[in-house]
């Protein structure tokens, strides 16, 4: 496997997404390849970053209210 | 067959039960996903209150074992599109300060979790980030908010957006390449020196 198809595979690797074959065929690649293994790891720290710095919001609570009253409806 | 009264609220009760503990837990996800689309409150609101009515009037078709919350995602991307693709942004156009003023509304008291390590990443603001993904067009955008922000499978992401998997797959590659490259500009405005082949 040469970088640039490593490189291909590093996405779906971060999110656990590749064939058995294809993981077997890039931790190869990782294992001589210095440079993709930095990569790897900035690509999982893109990963981390949208993970951890976009906002997450409450939702208001008269939605929540809401919500949950149209799931009560008794009888 | 006739059914009585009796026999129907208490199915009703089920199915209420039922939906209150698989659906109702979904419901800041739901909201979030709603505001990045609609960048706006009050529309986010319309979004999942109409979402959990039709959650509610469907749950039955409801496949018992899978993932309810991809289930409710796609309802609202639905109907997201009913409502609001006439309107939507055109692809491309980003209008950063909409953007920024929007961030600033939504964010609220704000706690850090673990960031990431000191790298390039480390100088960046949140509101950078944000920007950042929201430049991306929107087959790029959709697919890492349902992947690394919602961790969704991709076979869950392929459902949704009516796509292939190995679509899927190959608009993330692109896509993070294309934020990547978003994020090293804001990181080299901060003085980092992005380029790793010193
Ligand atoms: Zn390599």
């Amino acid at each position: 496997m040469n970088c640039n198809k490593a490189t291909v595979l590093m996405s779906a690797a971060i999110d656990g997404e590749l064939t058995e074959k294809e993981a077997e065929e890039l931790s190869g690649h990782l294992a001589d390849c210095p440079e993709c293994r930095s990569e790897f790891q900035e690509a999982k720290n893109t990963k981390i970053i949208i993970r951890e710095r976009i906002v997450r919001v409450k939702a208001p609570r008269n939605l929540v209210e809401s919500i949950v009253r149209l799931t009560n409806v008794t009888g | 067959m006739k059914e009585n009264k009796k026999e129907l609220s208490a199915r009703e009760q089920i199915k209420q039960q039922e939906f209150q503990k698989e659906a109702v837990p979904h419901i800041n996800a739901l909201y979030n996903y709603a505001l990045h689309l609609t960048m706006n409150p009050d529309d986010a609101e319309d979004l999942v209150q109409e979402t959990y009515l039709k959650a509610y009037k469907f749950f039955d078709s409801f496949e018992r074992g899978t993932n309810c919350k991809a289930w409710l995602f796609k309802i609202l991307k639905n109907n997201y599109i009913n409502k609001f693709r006439k309107n939507a942004r055109e692809p491309g156009k980003v209008d950063y300060d909409l953007i920024k003023d929007f961030y600033h509304t939504i964010k609220d008291v704000q706690s850090d979790t673990t960031e990431a390590e000191s790298d390039f990443f480390h100088s960046l603001l949140h509101e950078e980030v944000y920007q950042a993904l929201q430049s991306l067009p929107e087959e790029f955008r959709e697919v890492i908010q349902l992947c690394d922000m919602e961790g969704f499978t991709y076979e869950e992401i392929a459902n949704m957006v009516e796509s292939p998997i190995g679509t899927v797959r190959s608009r993330l590659y692109r896509g993070r390449k294309l934020l990547r490259a978003k994020l090293e500009e804001y990181a080299r405005k901060h003085g980092y020196n992005t380029d790793t082949e010193e």
